[in-house]
């Protein structure tokens, strides 16, 4: 089936058609930096650490570890010379944002333009059956002589 | 009529420069303070500073101070003693020279100007320990 | 990007930086690993919570809740520790059975339902807390451990607001007379709950069986019964096992609240391993540091001098540039320094030499090698030794710990030859001891006499037992041969020797006849070494002692390698590091570095695995990054380097070896079957096998940070009276 008013058009107007219809394409990669208000020097200079929070070895639970993060690189301290207390010139030094996936959180480092790195992949653990008897296996050396 | 003319002020002038001791001391009273002022002297202070006044002048800038001439363009007010301070600051109109009812004890501590900006300031100094012990190549 | 060589910006195409490309590449190789589908044969289904598990036999409950997501309160249970099940914390309920089970002891059957969050659980918890309440202190606001601890976690959710218990007679709380087991750790024993992980982690990991319980009920304690310390190297895990306050740590004992401080991960460098730590730091200090859980390398443990040698980052530092004035090492600005430095390589016309000591980085040692060849030297080397004859560290399967760490589990038998893996990797010996206990491991070794910490056959200390073993004369060789997963452990020490070339050669000739590919093992005792093999550093000060040098750098060089009467009388020596020792002795002028804590660099372990300490304190005084103070000669000189900031000196140990900033990473070692072919076969001469540290003394001070450390003093006092007190009551 031919349509009249696409086969008479002239150029000029199979363009402009052309330009309407269909969606428009923003580039994939979209960097906010310029627009943020983010003062340059903390995008270009600064590196961003993409991690979970280890695992404090001091306590067995595990609940509040289940997210993402990103933290900035740190920066100079110094020691205020009247009360000798510490000071630092870093906006960011305090900065933690969580989010859901390390994904999410690569995409926003991406959008904002820092330099970002993954500090720690998850490795799977490895799967040991833990047997209550074997303290007391007469063959093993897992018997326990210690009580 | 003279004062219509303003020819009081002008005898002021020659007042003044008069009671400064001539063309030359006035020139230099009125290089130190920036002004030429007339008045009563009330007191000098131990540390030489003469006190004026005047009530011709305005309150509050009828009572005026004159520092000592070895102060020279270093002047400041905390250099007034605290006895004086008190009629400068209008708190009362009995200059001290002239209050019998003030107490003198041998151990008041005579008074001090304040020594900021000179050498003499106070230098605030950390007592606590170094949080990194340097290494000394003396000490082995 | 703009410095980017033109190869690496086609081969990566895009605009954005290489590290987004880098950390992308180690993005996807962890997902393709993840998909490899694991073994699923006769799994067993439960039901936790009403969510269906599927778990291998003989699981416990409380490991099948794990898998389902459901945490269950413990206190004795501990995932790298045996089964005690005498807390009664984790009681659940399971569906058609009268009593509750503890959770941690029991192993799942077929179609159980378990509740893990039904009333009468929750009772059974309140119970349990309410009998351990009774007798614990109320002393959370003087208590350590305050912040994080487990039972206070969870008895605010299952603690009673009151208690039931009343003192009737008057005879108040119980308590325990606190023990004194070293100068690491505290012990408050009233606080102590009896959960037995301290002495199960003793006798299980470290291997030592010094504590225990005496008396029972009511009058049960925790200790060494006998006055004794408790000294191993591992006893500062037992701070971290310990769920409740009654084992502390001595040196941080009151000095910050957990909440108070922030954790950076980092590395540790006083050993080989690279194990993973967190570096609790308050007001620009190092507090204290802990272990980071990472399976393939420390697993959550944590070697006593990487954990308490931290206080040896605050004295004798280095904090500001110094030069030789008149004979004395005088503070001068760090202009000065850098303009008489770099005046003085330009005038040495090329007889310029370095020597990267045990602590340096690999960015540093990139930055010295690059500084040195621009000026026209070649001699790079590394303080430690190691055989250039044959392939030598040309192949790195020569010197890398070629079987990683995690694999250590699976062996069936070990040859120790000329090392003492408990003193100089302790982490790698809790490896062999877990291998030992589960996996029924049979070692031997060859050197003298000492305490691995689990029985071992000694073969002697002759060297010509090595032989003998390659020959296959030995009886051991042939358990070697036989064996499905063994593994030879070679000291780095043994190689250093003149016949290291001879030894290596055979063993890996010796090697070759193996089931395994990857059996032949070097224990390096530095964290610089392999970096700095990696990148091209010779091995042993020969080499710049032998290029008669003008200018000597040392970086990081303590170990008193060279010496003075070794060099030319007009040698200048330049030191950068962080530390006064020996190094900053000998020096013309010291430029002062920073410590591992201080800076964000690459570090390559034993097993060849690189990885990265972050920044966590600036460092003190004037002291700058390592590579920048290269990189300001360098400009001095005349010859800049072409290194500017981090992201560009790591693009440079990318086109050195891409390996060194795929951080964490283990890259797989070939030419194994190779090397043997390239070696020369230079025989083994007789003598002794020797080790350096041979018992616990010897452990705690090897490097500047660890002899500048008050606390490894202690340690070392500690050692040698309890050694005293042993010899003495031997001989009696």
């Amino acid at each position: 089936m031919v349509e009249n008013k696409l086969v008479l058009a002239t150029p000029e107007e199979l363009k402009q058609r052309n330009k309407l219809a269909g969606t428009i394409a923003v580039p994939k990669q979209v960097n906010i930096a310029p627009i943020t208000g983010h003062p340059e020097e903390h995008v270009k200079n600064r590196r961003v650490c993409i991690s979970r929070p280890a695992k404090n070895s001091m306590q067995s639970g595990t609940n509040n570890l289940d997210y993402w993060r990103i933290e900035f690189d740190n920066r100079e301290r110094w020691e205020n010379p009247l009360m000798g207390w510490v000071s630092t010139g870093d906006p960011l030094s305090n900065m933690e944002v969580e989010f859901n996936s390390k994904e999410e959180a690569i995409a926003h480092c991406e959008k904002n333009g820092y330099k970002w790195f993954i500090e720690q992949e998850e490795q799977a653990k490895p799967s040991r059956v833990k047997n209550y008897g074997s303290n007391f296996s007469w063959n093993k050396r897992t018997r326990v002589s210690t009580k | 009529m003279a004062k219509y003319l303003g020819l009081d002020k002008v005898g002021k002038l020659f007042q003044i420069i008069q009671q400064s001791g001539g063309l030359r001391a006035a020139y230099k009273k009125l290089y130190r303070f920036d002004e030429l002022k007339i008045g009563s002297l009330v007191g000098t202070d131990k540390y030489g500073n003469k006190y004026f006044e005047n009530p011709y002048y305005f309150y509050g800038r009828n009572r005026w101070v004159e520092y000592a001439h070895h102060q020279n363009m270093d002047y400041d007010g905390s250099q007034i003693p605290a006895e004086w301070f008190g009629w400068m600051h209008y708190k009362t109109d009995l200059p001290p020279i002239r209050d019998g009812a003030r107490v003198q004890h041998k151990w008041m501590a005579s008074h001090s100007e304040n020594l900021s900006g000179t050498k003499e300031q106070y230098m605030p100094y950390t007592t606590t320990k170094p949080k990194y012990e340097a290494w000394d190549p003396k000490k082995k | 990007m703009i410095r980017a060589p033109l190869t690496k910006a086609l081969s990566l195409g895009s605009s954005t930086s290489p590290i987004h490309k880098i950390a992308a590449a180690a993005f996807r190789t962890t997902a393709v690993t993840a998909q490899i589908p694991a073994k699923a044969p006769e799994k067993i289904e439960v039901f936790v919570d009403d969510i269906p598990v599927h778990v291998e036999p003989g699981t416990t409950i409380l490991q099948a809740a794990a898998v389902a997501g459901v945490e269950i309160p413990r206190f004795c249970y501990h995932e790298r520790l045996a089964v005690a099940g005498n807390c009664r914390m984790c009681l659940v309920e399971i569906e058609k059975s009268p009593k509750l089970a503890a959770a941690c002891a029991m192993p799942v059957m077929k179609g159980w339902r378990i509740k893990t969050n039904s009333e009468k659980t929750r009772q059974a918890r309140e119970g349990v807390m309410e009998f351990l309440l009774m007798n614990h202190p109320l002393d959370c606001p003087i208590c350590d451990q305050g912040g994080e601890c487990d039972l206070q976690d969870q008895a605010m959710a299952f603690g009673s607001d009151r208690s039931r218990f009343t003192d009737i007679n008057h005879s108040g709380k119980r308590a325990v007379e606190d023990k004194d087991i070293g100068p690491l750790v505290k012990t408050i024993m009233t606080r102590c709950i009896h959960c037995t992980r301290c002495i199960r982690f003793a006798s299980e990991i470290a291997g030592v069986d010094d504590l225990g319980t005496t008396g029972r009920g009511n009058d049960m304690q925790i200790g060494t019964y006998v006055e004794k310390l408790f000294l191993s190297e591992m006893s500062g895990n037992v701070i971290d096992l310990c769920p409740v306050g009654a084992l502390t740590n001595k040196p941080f004992s009151f000095a910050a609240r957990p909440w108070e401080t922030r954790k950076i991960s980092s590395i540790d460098v006083l050993d080989a391993v690279g194990s993973n730590i967190i570096v609790s730091t308050r007001t620009n200090e190092v507090l204290r540091i802990l272990p980071r859980e990472n399976e393939e390398i420390n697993e959550e443990w944590l070697a006593d001098k990487s954990r308490f040698a931290c206080d040896g980052l605050k004295r004798q530092r280095l904090v500001a540039p110094m030069v030789r004035i008149k004979g004395e090492l005088t503070p001068v600005e760090w202009e000065g320094a850098l303009i008489e430095v770099g005046q003085k390589v330009r005038a040495a016309n090329g007889a310029v030499a370095g020597v990267a000591g045990s602590l340096a980085d690999v960015e540093s040692m990139v930055a010295l090698k690059d500084l040195l060849n621009r000026v026209g030297s070649e001699a790079v080397c590394t303080e430690q030794s190691f055989p250039s004859e044959g392939s030598g560290a040309d192949l790195r399967s020569n010197y890398l710990f070629n079987r990683n760490i995690q694999s250590l589990e699976t062996a069936d038998v070990a040859l120790l030859i000329g090392t003492n893996p408990r003193y100089e990797a302790p982490l790698i010996n809790t490896r062999l001891r877990k291998a030992y206990v589960h996996n029924e491991l049979e070692v031997a070794s060859i050197g003298p006499k000492i305490d691995l910490s689990y029985r071992h056959n000694n073969l002697g200390d002759d060297s010509n037992l090595i032989t003998q073993i390659c020959n296959g004369t030995h009886p051991f060789a042939a358990k070697l041969k036989e064996a499905k997963n063994p593994a030879i452990i070679v000291g780095s020490d043994l190689l250093a020797r003149p016949d290291g070339a001879g030894i290596l050669a055979n063993l890996q000739n010796f090697a070759k006849g193996f089931k395994s590919t990857s059996a032949l093992n070097v224990l390096q005792r530095n964290a610089s070494q392999a970096g700095a093999l990696d990148i091209g550093y010779q091995a042993g000060v020969e080499e710049a002692i032998k290029s008669k040098p003008k200018v000597l750098f040392l970086l990081n060089a303590d170990e008193a390698k060279v010496t003075r009467d070794q060099l030319p009388k007009d040698c200048y020596i330049v030191y950068v590091g962080h530390h006064g020792d020996e190094g900053a002795q000998i020096a013309d002028a010291v430029l002062p570095g920073v410590a591992y804590t201080e800076k964000t660099a690459t570090y390559v372990n034993t097993e060849g695995r690189a990885q990265q300490t972050l920044a966590a304190v600036s460092p003190p005084g004037l002291a700058r990054d390592d590579w920048k103070i290269f990189r300001a000669i360098s400009e001095i000189v005349g010859a800049p380097l072409p290194y500017d900031s981090l992201e560009e000196i790591r693009d440079r140990l990318d086109d050195i070896a891409p390996h060194l900033i795929r951080h964490g990473h283990l890259e797989a070692n070939s030419f194994q079957t190779v090397a043997p072919q390239l070696s020369a076969a230079p025989s083994i001469s007789s003598g002794k096998v020797s080790v350096q540290q041979l018992s616990l003394k010897d452990y705690f001070m090897t490097d500047p940070i660890s002899r500048a450390s008050p606390t490894m003093a202690k340690c070392i006092q500690a050692a040698k009276k309890e050694g005293e007190k042993k010899a003495a009551s031997a001989s009696c």
